[in-house]
C-alpha cells in the first residue's frame, strides 16, 4: 500500500515532449483513473509510474521513496498489460507464479500465493491450461491474477478492457471494482473510455496533449467541468455548446455571466417542449430511439445542431417544429478560452 | 435464384459423371499439372534414377553396367572399413559445427535484434558471406592458415603463440574447415532468430522484468522457450548442410590430412567422380538420405516431447 506523488513530471521522446509537467497526489488505497483522447500520453505517463520509461525531469515518489532512479521491480508496483502479456508458453498457475519463482520464492510459498489469487479470481478451474485455451475474458482474469500474487503497492492497469466484448467489458468493470473494495490497494488505470472513469473512480484524471485539464471526483468533474475539453468529454452524449447569446433563450429566467461567451448545457438536461412554448426555437432533423430514451438532433435557426435526450411520452416527430429549454442550473458558462466561468448569480 | 437452379440441372442432364466434385478436382489437377510434370521430370526422375544406379555395378570407364542388387549397400556397411571412418568424420564435423552455429548465432541475433546506431551495418557484415563464393571463401581462409607466414599464425606469433600448420595436421585442420564453415554460414541462421526475436512482442520482456526477472532469467525462461520452434528448424537446416558440406573440404584438404576431413559428400563425390564407381556412390547417397532423416525425426520428435 502506497500513496503516490508525481511533481511537474516531463517526459521527451527525442525532441517531442509528450508529457508536459503532471502535478498529482494519489493517496494511499485510491482508484485513480486517466482518460483523454487517443495520443495524450496516458500509457506513457503509466510506462513513467511502472517504470518502463525512463522519466526526463520532475520527480515520483511511491510510498515515501523517491523511485526515479529506482528499477521497475523494485518500485512495488504490478502492471496488467492491454495485451495481458501472458507468456503463452506458460501455464495459468506458471505465469501467475513467475513473479515468485525469479525471486526465488519457496514453492510452497509460491503455490499458496497462486492458489489464493485464483480464489479470488475464481480461476482455479483453470491453473493448468495455457492462455491459448482461455477466452478473453479469462485471460483478462489470469493477468489481473498474475498482478495480485506479486502483492504490490501500487496496481497500474493500461486498458485493460479494451479487447473485451461489450458485455464483458461491462462485467469486468464490476469485477476490478469489487477487487479494489476487497484488497483496497492504490489503483491506478488507463482508459479512453469515459463511462468505465466514471463507474470505476475515486478520482478521474482528464488529460490532453501531456497535461492536465481537471482532477476530481466523477460527480465533480460531470457537474464542474473546469473547461469546455472537459465538459464535452465527461458525459454521454456529449455537451452541446452554444454561443452565450443564442443560450440565453434556453433559461428564461436565469442569466448568463458577462465574460461569458459560450455556454454548454447537456443533452439530458434540455426539454423538447412544443413550438408554442418559450425558449430555443429549432428542428428535429433526426431521431435516435433506443428504447428508454430518444436522442433527438435538433437543428437551430442559426444552423447549430444540438443533441437532446427525450424520455417522457412519445417523441416529437422529426420534422417538426420544437422550443428547447434547460434544467435551471445545468446550464455552464465558458469564456473564449473554453475556460468555466462561475454563475455569480 | 430459380434460374441458376434450373441451369444447374440442365448441366447434370448432359453430363451425370461430371459432377461439382468431380469439375473441383479436374481443375485442381489442371491447375497443379505443370509444377506436377516438373516434379516428374527433374525430381521424381533422379530419384528413381539413384535407386537403379545404387542396384548395379556400373563403372563409368568401362560403360558396362550389371545388376548388383544390394551388394553396393554391403559394401558400404559391412566391408569397407571406409565408410565407417567417413561416417565418424561427418559425425564429428556436425557435432561441432551445429552447436557452434546454432550458439554464436543466436548471440549475434541477440545483439542485433534491437535497433540502435549502425545495426545494419553490422547485420550486413555477418550476413555478407552467406552471399559470397563458397569457394572463394575457402581460397581466402586456406592462405589465411598457411602454416608458415600465413596471416592467422603471425598474428598469433605477435603474442607469443607457434599456430600449427593448421589444414595438415588431421584434428586441427577438421576444427578449421568447422569454424570457417561457421563463420561463413552463420548470418543465415542469425536472420532466422532476428525475425523470430523480434515477432516476441516487447510486453513478454516488460512484464518479466517488471515481476523482477534479471535479463538472463528472461532470456533463459521467457525468450529461449519462444524460440523453441525456430530453434528446431535451424538445427535440422543446420544439420543437413553439415552432412552436405562439400565445396569447404574440397578446396581447403581435399579430405585429408589422413583422411581426417574425409566427410560423406566429399566421399561420395571421390567415389563417383574421381574413381568413377557410380553404383557405390549412389548407394552411399542413400545411405546419406536415410541418415539425415533419421537424424530429422529424431530431432522433431525430441522438440514434440517438449511441447508436450
Ligand atoms: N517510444 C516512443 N517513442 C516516440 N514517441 C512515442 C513513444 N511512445 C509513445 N510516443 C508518442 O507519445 C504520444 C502518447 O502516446 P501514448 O501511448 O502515451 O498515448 P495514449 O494516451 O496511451 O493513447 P491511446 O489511447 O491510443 O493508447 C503519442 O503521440 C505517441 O506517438
Ligand atoms: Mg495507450
Amino acid at each position: 500500500m502506497a500513496s503516490v506523488k508525481l511533481q511537474d513530471l516531463r517526459k521527451t521522446f527525442g525532441s517531442v515532449e509528450i508529457i508536459r509537467g503532471i502535478d498529482l497526489d494519489i493517496a494511499d488505497g485510491e482508484f485513480v483513473v486517466f482518460v483523454g483522447p487517443s495520443g495524450c500520453g496516458k500509457s506513457t505517463l503509466l510506462r513513467l509510474i511502472a517504470g518502463l520509461e525512463p522519466i526526463t525531469h520532475g520527480e515520483l515518489t511511491i510510498g515515501d521513496r523517491v523511485v526515479n532512479d529506482v528499477p521497475a521491480s523494485a518500485r512495488g508496483v504490478a502492471m496488467v498489460f492491454q495485451s495481458y502479456a501472458l507468456y503463452p508458453h506458460l501455464t495459468v498457475r506458471e505465469n501467475m507464479g513467475f513473479g515468485l519463482k525469479v525471486r526465488k520464492v519457496a514453492r510452497a510459498e509460491r503455490e499458496k500465493a497462486v492458489s489464493k489469487a485464483a480464489a479470488l479470481l475464481k480461476l482455479e478451474a483453470l491453473l493448468d491450461r495455457y492462455p491459448r485455451q482461455l477466452s478473453g475474458g479469462q485471460r483478462q482474469r489470469v493477468a489481473i491474477g498474475r498482478a495480485i500474487v506479486a502483492n504490490p503497492s501500487v496496481f497500474l492497469f493500461d486498458e485493460p478492457l479494451s479487447n473485451l466484448d461489450a458485455e464483458l467489458r461491462v462485467h469486468m468493470r464490476s469485477e476490478i471494482a469489487s477487487l479494489h473494495q476487497r484488497v483496497a490497494t492504490t489503483m491506478i488505470y488507463v482508459t479512453h473510455d469515459q463511462v468505465e472513469a466514471m463507474t470505476l473512480a475515486d478520482r478521474i484524471v482528464v488529460l490532453k496533449d501531456g497535461r492536465v485539464e481537471q482532477v476530481g471526483a466523477p460527480q465533480e468533474l460531470y457537474e464542474r467541468p473546469a473547461n469546455i475539453f472537459v465538459a464535452q468529454f465527461i458525459g454521454s452524449p456529449k455537451m452541446n455548446i452554444l454561443k452565450a447569446d443564442t443560450a440565453a433563450a434556453l433559461s428564461p429566467g436565469g442569466s448568463l455571466p458577462l465574460s461569458a461567451t459560450q455556454c454548454g448545457v447537456r443533452p439530458e438536461h434540455l426539454r423538447v417542449g412544443s413550438a408554442a412554448q418559450p425558449g430555443l426555437p429549432g428542428t428535429v432533423v433526426m431521431a435516435e430511439y433506443a428504447g428508454a430514451e430518444t436522442l433527438l438532433h435538433i437543428q437551430l435557426e442559426n444552423g447549430d445542431t444540438c443533441l437532446a435526450l427525450h424520455r417522457d411520452g412519445p417523441p416529437p416527430r422529426v420534422q417538426s417544429a420544437v422550443t428547447l429549454t434547460a434544467e435551471p442550473g445545468r446550464t455552464y458558462a465558458f469564456d473564449a478560452d473554453g475556460v468555466a466561468v462561475h454563475t455569480s448569480s | 435464384m430459380t434460374s441458376s437452379l434450373s441451369h444447374r440441372s440442365g448441366a447434370q442432364a448432359r453430363a451425370p459423371w461430371l459432377t461439382l466434385q468431380r469439375r473441383d478436382a479436374i481443375e485442381g489437377w489442371l491447375f497443379v499439372s505443370p509444377t506436377l510434370l516438373g516434379f516428374l521430370i527433374f525430381f521424381l526422375g533422379p530419384l528413381i534414377a539413384i535407386f537403379i544406379y545404387a542396384m548395379s555395378d556400373w563403372n563409368f570407364l568401362s560403360g558396362e553396367a550389371t545388376f548388383v542388387g544390394l551388394t553396393n549397400f554391403e559394401d558400404a556397411l559391412l566391408e569397407n572399413p571406409d565408410f565407417w571412418h567417413v561416417l565418424r568424420n561427418s559425425a564429428v564435423f556436425a557435432l561441432g559445427l551445429v552447436p557452434l552455429n546454432v550458439a554464436l548465432a543466436l548471440f549475434l541475433a541477440v545483439a542485433l535484434s534491437r535497433p540502435f546506431r549502425g545495426v545494419i551495418i553490422f547485420r550486413t557484415i555477418f550476413f555478407a558471406p552467406v552471399i559470397t563464393s563458397a569457394i572463394a571463401w575457402a581460397i581466402v581462409w586456406k592462405f589465411m592458415l598457411q602454416g608458415e607466414g600465413g596471416p592467422i599464425n603471425q598474428m598469433l606469433a605477435l603474442i607469443g603463440i607457434t599456430g600449427p600448420n593448421w589444414l595438415r595436421e588431421p584434428n586441427w585442420a577438421m576444427a578449421a574447415v568447422i569454424v570457417t564453415r561457421v563463420i561463413k554460414m552463420v548470418g543465415l541462421n542469425m536472420i532466422l532468430y532476428i525475425a523470430a526475436l523480434q515477432a516476441i512482442p516487447r510486453d513478454y520482456d516488460e512484464a518479466a522484468g517488471l515481476e523482477g526477472a534479471s535479463r538472463w532469467q528472461i532470456f533463459r525462461l521467457i525468450t529461449w522457450p519462444l524460440l523453441g520452434p525456430t530453434t528446431l528448424v535451424i538445427v535440422v537446416l543446420t544439420t543437413i548442410g553439415s552432412f552436405k558440406v562439400f565445396d569447404h573440404i574440397y578446396q581447403m584438404t581435399g579430405g585429408g590430412p589422413e583422411n581426417g576431413t574425409l566427410v560423406l559428400a566429399f566421399y561420395i563425390y571421390q567415389q563417383g567422380f574421381q574413381f568413377f564407381d557410380i553404383g557405390y556412390a549412389s548407394a552411399l547417397a542413400i545411405i546419406m538420405f536415410v541418415i539425415v532423416t533419421i537424424l530429422t525425426l529424431i530431432q522433431v520428435s525430441l522438440r514434440r516431447k517438449d511441447d508436450a
